[in-house]
Parts: structure tokens; sequence; C-alpha cells
């Protein structure tokens, strides 16, 4: 039993999910019997679950994936967000710390410190570090998404004449083409 | 820490499954605390339903929320959260069954409450029927008082077992309840079968009437007698 599963086979399944397909979850569990070690997919089964309402099990997914690579950095990224955003503000900023390693020029040291500026109410200083780390971002175009989105609840509170654009989260996809451990995810 | 950009990205149902996975997993009770306070405005709900589908029995409104709570309390310690049912669902069930549990028992104490009070009410009046108005208020009072209390003296004797009397119990008054034991058995019959069907079964006046084919004035007089009979017998033994 490999540790990682043939990449095709990852993309194969990453199809069927954009495609929405209704066993999408069934199809990531049974590439997952293959390679329960892979951590990429945890990830993307936890992705799926939080898509679907199932959190108790998709935190347990992204736990899971972190727990097999503590430097897959999106994965972790991802965690600490679905943590912030289910009420543990505390547990996320634990989960994030291990990204302070990452250099200026990656995003998500930009994203963490803006997320953490938003946790303590800093609404200028979370909207200008995520636009930072979305300035920074050329790979992951999902995330900058979800950035902005948080940057547009943020700017009714600095501006309150400025427009609130409201749009749908969008599911966490463009990271897991990266491997684990890669600079840049 | 400040909550207003917490509350910008925090998603109700995420939120909640996250109170669930901790409580079970790390037994996090303050978890516990947070799903009780966020579901009491629908136990509450619950409460006010079932008490307008019901008789008050004397409850009152708390009382039905008191159920309901406990309900809650009962369903967030059972349920399960990867089972899959809505916990809205699995615990609206369960907090129904609470206060219906609640209210029946509720309604059966009452019930009984409301009976023993017809018993006494009964005897009161029965004693009371046969006084004489020429005698002065004290001493009928006295004779009244006396005459209740050899109505309850029976009522402990016929109902509890001889041998079960407890060791703090006076060496004297287990005499004094065996001699009303034996005394009640040497009464006239009728007078004898107004006090074992009233003191020992609780037994109203009315359905004794019909029993022995007499009057209900009749028994209240038959009971009056008795009592009377019995405190006489009994200052043989002062």
């Amino acid at each position: 039993m490999s540790v990682q599963c043939d990449d095709r086979e990852l993309r194969n399944v990453l199809q069927a999910v954009q495609a929405q397909a209704p066993n999408a979850i069934e199809q990531i569990e049974a590439l997952l019997g293959n390679c329960p070690q892979d951590p990429r997919l945890h990830f993307l089964r936890g992705s799926v679950l939080i898509g679907l309402g199932r959190h108790i099990e998709a935190h347990g997914a992204l736990s899971q994936a972190v727990a097999l690579a503590p430097d897959y950095d999106i994965a972790r990224f991802q965690l600490g967000f679905f943590e912030l955003t289910s009420g543990e503000a505390g547990n996320a900023l634990q989960t994030w710390k291990a990204l302070d390693r990452l250099p200026e020029t990656d995003p998500l040291p930009k994203f963490v410190h803006g997320l953490t500026a938003l946790i303590h109410d800093d609404f200028e200083a979370c909207i200008q570090l995520l636009r930072e780390g979305i300035a920074l971002n050329a790979e992951n175009e999902p995330l900058n998404r979800d950035m902005e989105l948080v940057i547009d609840r943020c700017l009714p509170l600095i501006a309150p004449d400025a427009p609130e654009m409201v749009s749908e989260t969008s599911l966490i996809l463009g990271q897991l083409g990266a491997r684990p451990g890669d600079a840049s995810n | 820490m400040a909550r207003i950009g917490l509350r910008l990205v925090e998603r109700p149902n995420a939120v909640e499954a996250s109170l669930w996975r901790r409580l079970r997993s790390d037994a996090d009770l303050s978890c516990r605390e947070h799903l009780f306070t966020l579901y009491v405005p629908f136990a509450r709900a619950i409460a006010a339903r079932e008490r307008r589908r019901r008789p008050a029995n004397g409850m009152e409104r708390c009382d039905f929320e008191q159920l309901a709570f406990g309900g809650l309390l009962e369903a967030i310690d059972r349920y399960d959260p990867l089972q899959g049912a809505p916990f809205l669902a699995y615990a609206k069930h369960r907090i129904r069954g609470a206060v219906a549990d609640g209210a029946a028992r509720s309604s059966e104490a009452s019930a009984q409450h409301h009976y023993r009070a017809k018993l006494e009410a009964e005897r009161l009046s029965s004693l009371r029927a046969g006084q004489d108005p020429s005698r002065d208020a004290l001493s009928e009072l006295s004779e009244l008082a006396a005459l209740l209390a050899i109505g309850l003296l029976a009522e402990h004797a016929q109902q509890a077992s001889v041998a079960e009397t407890v060791s703090y119990e006076r060496h004297e008054w287990r005499e004094l309840t065996l001699n009303v034991v034996e005394e009640i058995e040497l009464l006239p019959k009728a007078e004898r079968s107004v006090m074992q069907h009233h003191y020992l079964n609780a037994v109203p006046f009315a359905q004794i009437a019909a029993l022995l084919g007499l009057s209900k004035g009749r028994i209240s007089q038959l009971h009056r007698a008795a009592l009377t009979r019995l405190r006489e017998r009994l200052r043989r033994f002062d």
C-alpha cells in the first residue's frame, strides 16, 4: 500500500468533485482505502465534507491531513480557517502557528495575520493584510475569493457607505494540485 | 477576545457542530452548557405548547419549563451528532416526552391529594355533625381534636404492619397502636366495617354506604360513634 495515490487517480477524483458528482465522497473514500496515508486525499475529503455540511467529519479529515503532513501548509491554513469559522478562534491561532516559518513572499502568513487582526476587531489591518496576501497569491484563486469575502464583510465596518458585496464561498480545490511540503501551495 | 470580527466569519451550523464535537470527543462540559443555552428557547416553546394542550392540574408555566429543560439536558447527553438526525427533531421528541411524563406524575399526585382531602373533609364533617350544641366551644374543640386523633391513630394502626414499627417509636406508642387495632375488632359490626373500610382501605363514606346498603348520613353517624367508643375504651389503658 503506497503512501500517496497515483496523481492520475487524484486528478480523476478532483474532476468528479468539480463536476459535483453525487458519489464524489465515495470515490475519495475508495481511494483512501488504497492510500490511507495520503494527506491530499484527507484534505480533499475534508473540503467536500464541509460543502456537504458534515462539519464534525470535515474537521477530522482536515486534522488528519495535517497530522500526516505537518508541513502541508495549505491544509493547515484551511484547518485553522475552518476552526475560526466554527467558533474556535483560539484553536485556529494555535493551528496557524507553524505557518510563521514561511517567508514574507508567501501569501499564507499574510492571510493568517489578517485574520488575526479580524479576531481583534482591527478591520483596517485585516483588510490591508488580506489584500497583500491576495496580491501574492497567483496560484490559488478559490482561496483569494474566500479572503475577498472576508474583506467584503469588513468594509462596511470601516466605511458605512461602501456597498457590501455578497457571494457564495467557493470550494477549496486549487490548493490540492500542490504536494505537501511545497514552499508555496 | 473581541467578538464583532469573529461574528463576521462564524457560521452557525459549523459553530454548533464544533460544540457537539468537543463535547463528545473532549468531554468539554462548557460546550454542554453552550448547547443548553442555545436550545433553551426551543424547549421553552415546547413547554408552552404542551401547557396549552393540557389542564393545569396545579402546574404552573415554570413547572412545564422545568420539565422541558430536563428533557433538553437528557437529549443533549444522549444525542449522537454523527447519526445524521438533526438535533431539533431528536430533542423535540424527548422534551415532549419529559413534559408528558412529568405532567402525568403531577396529575396522579394531584388526584391523590384531592382524594385524601376529600376523606379528611368527610371525617371532620361526620364528627362535627354529632357535636352537642349545649357544650362550650373549648370542650367541643377538645373532643373533636381527640376524636380526629383517634382516627389518625386508627389509620396508622390499620395501614402499618405492627412488625414494621421503627425503633424510634416508644413502647407506649406501640402498645397504644396495638390496643386500637384490638378495640376496632371489638366494635359492633357496622362500626367495625366503617372503621376498617375508611381507615384501612381509604374508601369514602359514599362508597361505604353503597357497600353496606346504608345512607351516607348513617355511615357518618357510625363513624362518629365508633371513634367515641374507641376513645372511651382507650381511656381504660391510661
